[in-house]
């Protein structure tokens, strides 16, 4: 069983040359349980990122706690693997080596490591690159070795901060549907960041919708979208009545930041 | 001609050849031609004669292997030192505040300038000379190599954390690899300074070496050895130059592929 808890948490960044300090993330309060695929919706600069970072253990709060399976986090840690919107791949690593970084730093040996690099690799269709450098790879291929590294550490819970957003709109479908297969199949804690209205509500079982600067949640949606989804479900007007409300929602959030811009 | 055009590699060649061509139909022109005195400058056959005449018969190849060695040595003694302490300073910010303003300082120290004082710790002999090239290289590899290693992607350092790195894991196998080619690429310029120290070295109480020649055959007014000992020095440098280069391409094939 994985819980885990967002307990009371903001993040102020410091004053500098002069300015006010920035309130990024109002106090939050957030549950995720086992198996949980949560997207978090919000326009750019709500803080979103920050909250996940702060999961992540690549930011501390300014107040308030996360813990995971009660243990509370102080730093980054291979129980909470992390998917970046930049291509983070490691250039110097071939698509196998990339994938197995994580278990080569726990100790497992070569065979095993491969062994399992190789299952991920299959997994989401990269067979016949094990041997490739990043740089050799499409955006959307490179993605998904990222989240095959991710998941090759069997992480409890999965981050994810906008791994799509710099791909093309095809692309991008294509890899929300490998990423929502995998999640069917072999059951995650997935945490997913997200601008885009359609992702949250396809991918997610529950969306949480974040207000404009200084971040707090403003909306929590369940949706009761039956699983396997496919890309047809985004046609439905169970789809289409998701997407109307929280287009209303995300709208005033937009406008607010258009506004102090 | 437009700006930023590019050339083929066939046109590449020619125009460097071209250059060559110029340079020695000029030196020919100034020479043969009677418009510089033999005594200040020797034409193009008679350096060739010259060089001939130090290879076969002065011993000159021995020269040429003592100023190679020299440079090599206190090179590799100087990156054995750098890179390390280098590494080391891009990836911990206090070792870095303590040691970054004295090796800033020490970077702009002439190496020439430390001769006398070398030669009165270390006397005349190899280990002078090697000091000499250390201290003209070291304080500029370290400090290079700690602006590169500082400089590495904040965001694979993150996805290393996330994945699970420990400290000692993300300095070697995240800041090294990220940072070997650069570093590579450091050593390489540097090497190429090195040249220029290992010279002024040999001209000041040597024996033997590149130096040493040209310092005896300005005695002897013989501008073609001059000249001669100059062009080797220069192509040796080209060649090292493009060994490091192929080196590098055979060590890093991620950065071409």
């Amino acid at each position: 069983m994985t819980i885990l808890k967002v307990e009371q948490v903001s993040r102020t960044f410091p004053a500098r040359h002069g300015n006010a300090p920035t309130r990024a993330l109002e106090p939050t309060d957030l549950t995720i349980g086992n198996n949980d695929f949560v997207t978090i919706l919000g326009p750019s600069g709500c803080g979103k990122s920050t909250l996940l970072r702060i999961v992540a253990g690549l930011d501390r709060p300014t107040s308030g706690r996360v813990t995971l399976d009660g243990r509370e986090v102080t730093g980054p840690g291979a129980d909470r693997g992390m998917v970046f919107q930049s291509y983070t791949l490691f250039p110097w690593l071939t698509v196998r080596e990339n994938i197995a970084f994580g278990l080569r730093e726990r100790g497992v040996s070569e065979a095993e490591r491969n062994k399992i690099a190789d299952a991920f690799i299959r997994q989401v269709g990269l067979s016949g690159f094990e041997n490739h450098w990043p740089k050799q790879l499409s955006g959307g291929m490179q993605q998904r070795t990222a989240i095959a590294r991710a998941l090759a550490n069997d992480p409890k819970i999965l981050l994810l901060d906008e791994p799509f957003g710099a791909l093309d709109n095809q692309t991008r479908a294509l890899m929300q549907e490998m990423l929502l297969a995998i999640w069917e199949r072999d059951q995650k804690t997935v945490l997913f960041v997200t601008h885009d209205i359609e992702e949250a509500i396809f991918l997610g079982s529950r969306v949480i919708v974040m207000s404009a600067r200084p971040g707090r949640i403003k909306a929590e949606i369940n949706v009761d979208l039956p699983h396997p989804r496919s890309y047809k479900i985004k046609t439905t007007p169970e789809f289409v009545q998701l997407k109307e409300r929280l287009v209303e929602e995300i709208r005033t959030e937009a406008l607010k930041v258009a506004e102090h811009a | 001609m437009r700006p930023l055009d590019p050339v083929t590699s066939k046109q590449r060649l020619a125009y460097g050849l071209a250059f060559f061509v110029v340079f020695v139909a000029l030196w020919s022109w100034a020479t043969f031609g009677g418009h510089v005195s033999k005594v200040f400058l020797a034409n193009p056959l008679t350096m060739v004669q010259e060089g001939v005449d130090l290879i076969t018969k002065q011993g000159f190849l021995y020269d040429i292997g003592m100023t190679i060695w020299r440079v090599v040595g206190g090179f590799v003694l100087a990156a054995i030192i750098a890179v390390p302490l280098g590494l080391l300073m891009g990836a911990y910010k206090p070792v870095e505040a303590f040691l970054e303003p004295f090796v800033s300082f020490a970077r702009y120290l002439p190496a020439s300038a430390f001769i006398p004082l070398l030669i009165l710790w270390a006397g005349i002999g190899e280990l002078q000379k090697l000091l000499v090239i250390f201290i003209g290289s070291v304080f500029q590899v370290i400090l290079m190599v700690a602006v590169t290693v500082g400089a590495t992607r904040r965001d694979l350092v993150e996805a290393a954390y996330t994945l699970g790195a420990s400290d000692r894991g993300i300095i070697r196998r995240v800041l090294l690899p990220s940072s070997a080619p650069e570093i590579a690429e450091i050593l390489r310029l540097v090497l190429g300074w090195a040249w220029t120290y290992v010279i002024v070295a040999e001209l000041i109480g040597s024996s033997s070496g590149i130096g040493h020649m040209i310092t005896d055959s300005q005695a002897l007014l013989n501008t073609g050895q001059i000249i001669f000992g100059i062009i080797v020095i220069g192509l040796i440098g080209l060649l090292s130059d493009f060994m490091f280069k192929a080196f590098n391409a055979w060590l890093f094939p991620w950065r071409l592929a």
